[in-house]
């Protein structure tokens, strides 16, 4: 059974078409990456995976879960890194990673707190309130959430982005390792070095149709790399160097 | 700053769009005209009962706290600043970015708000009252003094807001200072009777000297002058004080959220979300704001029903059980309060429905008020001398706020504020929650010559209440079942 599997998917915002009978599968344990121009659609996609909006037609499901009906049962199941970093604005770093573990009612919550607060060097951090968090902190202190119940699949959304380079390397090197692991990983981002370092499966969405479906293996043996595969089919084949 | 003033009044206009739509947000001013417009072709055949001096008085009263409560949104300080309510970005806070200050960016919303809202509300009133000329037999001389008036006191009303608001950004202590200050003067005026009310209202003293209260032109003339005057130094001070580039301050807090989680362990499924709510209270100030969220309608209603009783000299007989269906009423306001202390975008990650979010608010909701409002019902009986009805007034008590706020709940899920703005959400909730209010009142009021008639309805009326409160607690399931926390 595929981890995510998505048939004839569609979304309109009003006139608005954002996703336009998208189909594709991700097999358990693959590092997914979906990518495409500003308001291509992946956010959407993003959403309608994670059970936050109903799809307009097709159908979409997340180990095995109906993502229009099972939104609850889906985020028990997963971690989101959303677009924006928007922890609550009245709970401190710790408090809130204690409050994520309540929600989820996860084990030896404390420890896992510890851990993921050394992770990201939030512990001089910890005892201020989110709303006073950089930008950069706000982003740790979101995928700290995300990961402390250790779910089988992660989705991220721009998750790279507000860290600096240390914190980059450290977050990429824990991600290879969860795929190792067999861990199932759903990426949307606009960094593609990253991307192309991360990815064993991608799609490109534009104006909110699949344009393309390819393995990285497959795209390295054809000499292309992700960023020439965007460009070419988001520009039409007219990318150039500088 | 005429740029930015122009495009805070597109924002604020966009903002209202999106709330609900351009159909609906414009249907807002028409539906002030026409209520202008009954009332006052209506009025004249209420003037043996309800004097028309005491009908401008209140019109005036009310449009000044209006303008309090426009003016108001300079509370949320920091966090209006950085726009943590959903993922809105708002040109007051531009200047971070921007080559223009704060203060002109604070001028500009003050301006933005006073032209927004007279357009949208006070001007709409006086073409309602203006197209009531053909049926009514009012002087068109006298409407104008009378919108004059009344522009007056809510600039008055949204300038003390303003001024009163940068204050308590400044300091605390003397925000509370200002605040006893104007509540002295309130009681100063309205228990002591140490001084007239345009002392207090000068906008009231333009109005009372004119037709076809009073015929001195002189006196309108300073009290106008007066108004002007008090607007311009409260607005001036309020932007000459505004601090620049308040997001410099990052403190350190002691853990607390634990302790809630541990204190609301019987609420289950709700628990770790109840404990947040009230760690948001503590942290964000929202108890003294719910508090005077509160406690100011309960001193407004005290103040009108003591008016009516010995100002107007009315012997309407309110008792106990009439303030408790009132109480009840306010639930509203904190529930309000309670819904937008935080944003809650980032639930959207974790495995809780909206549902759940709308029950901790609710459970806050209950918890907060039963010993403030119970405290005040039976103060009311002690100082009434009428213990022998809190028997009723207590369920009387609970019921109305269950149904109130769960009609509240039901109506505007977690954007109560929002929703309200739009005109037919607005109409269902004035029809749910003013006819139960009036029934039990009139009842109410009953309670000593029929005493078997006034309970049997009073009864009737709460059990009516409690069974819609049921259906609007389990409708919560199915209306917000797939609703998204943006």
């Amino acid at each position: 059974m595929p981890a995510i599997s998505v048939r004839e998917l569609s979304k309109d915002y009003g006139s608005k078409l954002a996703l336009d009978r998208v189909t594709f599968d991700v097999e358990e344990g693959t590092f997914f990456g979906c990518f495409g121009p500003n308001g291509a659609g992946k956010s959407t996609l993003l959403r309608i995976l994670t059970g936050q909006i109903q799809p307009t037609s097709g159908e979409a499901k997340v180990l095995g879960l109906d993502c229009a009906t099972q939104g609850l049962e889906i985020k028990r199941a997963i971690g989101i890194v959303p677009e924006v970093e928007s922890p609550p604005s009245y709970l401190t770093a710790w408090e809130f990673l204690y409050f994520t573990g309540k929600v989820r009612k996860v084990d030896d919550l404390e420890g896992r707190i510890d851990r993921w607060l050394d992770f990201f060097d939030l512990q001089e951090a910890k005892g201020t309130l989110c709303r006073d968090l950089s930008k950069g902190m706000r982003q740790k202190v979101m995928l700290a959430s995300a990961f402390i119940h250790e779910p089988k699949l992660l989705f991220l959304d721009e998750a790279f982005i507000n860290l600096d380079p240390i914190y980059q390397k450290r977050l990429r090197e824990y991600l290879l390792q969860l795929r190792s692991e067999g861990r199932t990983i759903f990426l949307c981002s606009h960094i593609l070095e990253i991307a192309q370092r991360l990815c064993q499966e991608v799609i490109v969405l534009d104006k909110g149709r699949l344009v393309a479906r390819e393995s990285m293996t497959d795209l390295v043996r054809k000499g292309e790399s992700l960023e020439q595969l965007f460009l070419r089919l988001v520009e039409g084949g007219n990318a150039h160097s500088p | 700053m005429l740029t930015v003033l122009r495009l805070m009044l597109r924002e604020e206009y966009r903002m209202h769009v999106a709330y609900s739509s351009p159909r609906v947000f414009f249907s807002m001013p028409a539906y002030v005209f026409f209520i202008a417009l009954f009332f006052a072709s209506t009025l004249p055949l209420m003037e043996d009962s309800i004097p028309i001096a005491d009908i401008l008085l209140f019109t005036n009263a009310g449009i000044f706290v209006y303008g309090l409560s426009v003016g108001a949104f300079g509370f949320l300080g920091k966090t209006y600043l950085e726009r943590r309510y959903g993922r809105n970005n708002f040109l007051v806070a531009m200047p971070f970015l921007m080559p223009f200050t704060f203060r002109n960016a604070y001028a500009s919303m003050y301006l933005r708000d006073v032209i927004f809202y007279v357009v949208l509300i006070l001007v709409p009133g006086l073409a309602g009252v203006l197209m009531s000329t053909l049926v009514a037999d009012y002087r068109l001389a006298s409407v104008v003094v009378a919108f004059v008036a009344v522009l007056l006191s809510f600039l008055l009303g949204i300038s003390f807001s303003f001024f009163a608001s940068v204050l308590y950004l400044r300091s605390k202590t003397a925000f509370v200072a200002i605040m006893l200050a104007f509540v002295a003067a309130v009681v100063a005026y309205g228990a002591l009777s140490l001084f007239p009310l345009q002392y207090l209202l000068p906008s009231w003293g333009f109005q009372a000297n004119l037709r076809p209260l009073g015929d001195d032109v002189g006196a309108a003339s300073i009290y106008l002058v007066v108004s002007l005057l008090a607007t311009a130094i409260m607005a001036s001070m309020a932007v000459l004080t505004v601090r620049e580039a308040p997001l410099g301050r990052t403190a350190k807090v002691r853990e607390s959220y634990p302790r809630y989680h541990e204190a609301f362990r019987s609420a289950r499924s709700l628990q770790a979300l109840l404990a947040k709510e009230f760690s948001d209270m503590a942290r964000s100030g929202g108890v003294s704001k719910i508090l005077l969220a509160y406690i100011v309608p309960l001193l407004l209603l005290s103040f009108t029903t003591w008016y009516v009783n010995n100002g107007l000299a009315i012997p309407v007989g309110f008792n106990t059980v009439f303030y408790a269906a009132m109480v009840g009423s306010f639930g509203i306001m904190l529930y309000s309060w309670i819904a937008n202390q935080d944003a809650v975008d980032y639930l959207e990650t974790l495995p809780v429905s909206v549902p759940q979010v709308i029950k901790a608010k609710l459970s806050a909701f209950f918890l907060l008020t039963l010993v403030i409002s119970t405290l005040f019902v039976v103060g009311i009986a002690l100082v009434n001398d009428e213990t022998r009805l809190l028997w009723l007034a207590l369920p009387v008590l609970y019921i109305t706020s269950a149904f109130m706020v769960l009609a509240t709940a039901y109506l505007t899920g977690l954007s109560p504020n929002s929703v309200l703005f739009n005109p037919s959400v607005m109409t269902r909730f004035m029809i749910i929650s003013l006819l139960p209010d009036l029934g039990i009142t009139i009842l109410s009021f009953s309670l000593d010559s029929n005493p078997v008639f006034a309970v049997a309805g009073i009864a009737l009326v709460c059990f009516a209440l409690l069974t819609s409160a049921f259906f609007f607690y389990r409708g919560l399931e199915v209306k917000y079942a797939h609703a998204g926390f943006q």
